[in-house]
């Protein structure tokens, strides 16, 4: 690869990592189609892929976020206890369902959830207040 | 994650972003544990990738502390709403 390219690949990254921090997510949302679409990799080669780049992504993010006491530790370790077992879970569960049935159903309910949670930050906002509802 | 955190935790929506980056750390890790013993991993995009992003996190995080609880829940939101877009199209 042309280190043009590996600079306009970093590029990316910088707004993967921008994401990632914000948002506290991965940053696959980002990372998986630029992949497939810009770098014309396979998507299982763009997950995997994806999926390394979070480690030192998250981290990062972590440590800046650690320095503003903004981390919950029990609820992380909750959290990533039930994800990891859940991975196995539902990677068993998926395998039984067909792809697309799955993104219907997991879209569907992920839009209820979005524009839930864009209605309460929307009202958040117009009340003004800066510590906010825990909806 | 997210939601999760801030509907049944109780978390501030602040709380809950930095909170569940820490989450994912494991779990990305065994997942790509995963993806590089079947030699799904493009190592050379992966480290080109990181590289920006490692800049990119410090940036995101000062941006999210700027943000007012609101704010910040409704630009999760939008981005959830992408996401289910993104799904439900394909």
């Amino acid at each position: 690869m042309s280190v043009l390219l590996l600079l306009g690949i970093a590029a990316a990254g910088i707004l993967v990592g921008v994401t990632s921090a914000m948002f506290g997510v991965g940053g696959g949302i980002i990372m998986v189609p630029f992949m497939v679409l810009a770098l014309d990799k396979t998507q299982h080669i763009a997950e995997g892929t994806s999926l390394l780049v979070i480690i030192p992504t998250a981290i990062v993010g972590v440590i800046f976020h650690r320095r503003r006491n903004l981390v919950d530790f029990p609820h992380a370790a909750a959290m990533a206890a039930g994800g990891t077992f859940g991975a196995y879970a539902g990677a068993a569960a998926a395998l039984r369902l067909d792809g697309e049935t799955l993104q219907v159903i997991f879209g569907g309910f992920l839009a209820v959830i979005a524009l839930r949670t864009v209605r309460d930050g929307i009202r958040d906002m117009r009340s003004g207040s800066k510590s906010g509802s825990a909806t | 994650m997210v939601p999760l955190l801030t509907l049944f935790g109780g978390l501030t929506q602040h709380r809950a972003h930095a909170t569940s980056l820490a989450a994912i750390i494991p779990i990305a890790a065994v997942s790509a544990g995963a993806f590089a013993a079947a030699d799904q991993v493009d190592y050379a995009v992966a480290a080109a990738l990181a590289l920006g992003a490692i800049f990119g996190a410090p940036l995101g995080a000062r941006i999210m502390a700027g943000a007012g609880e609101g704010a910040l829940k409704t630009m999760f939101g939008l981005l959830l709403l992408v996401v289910s877009v993104q799904l439900l199209w394909s």
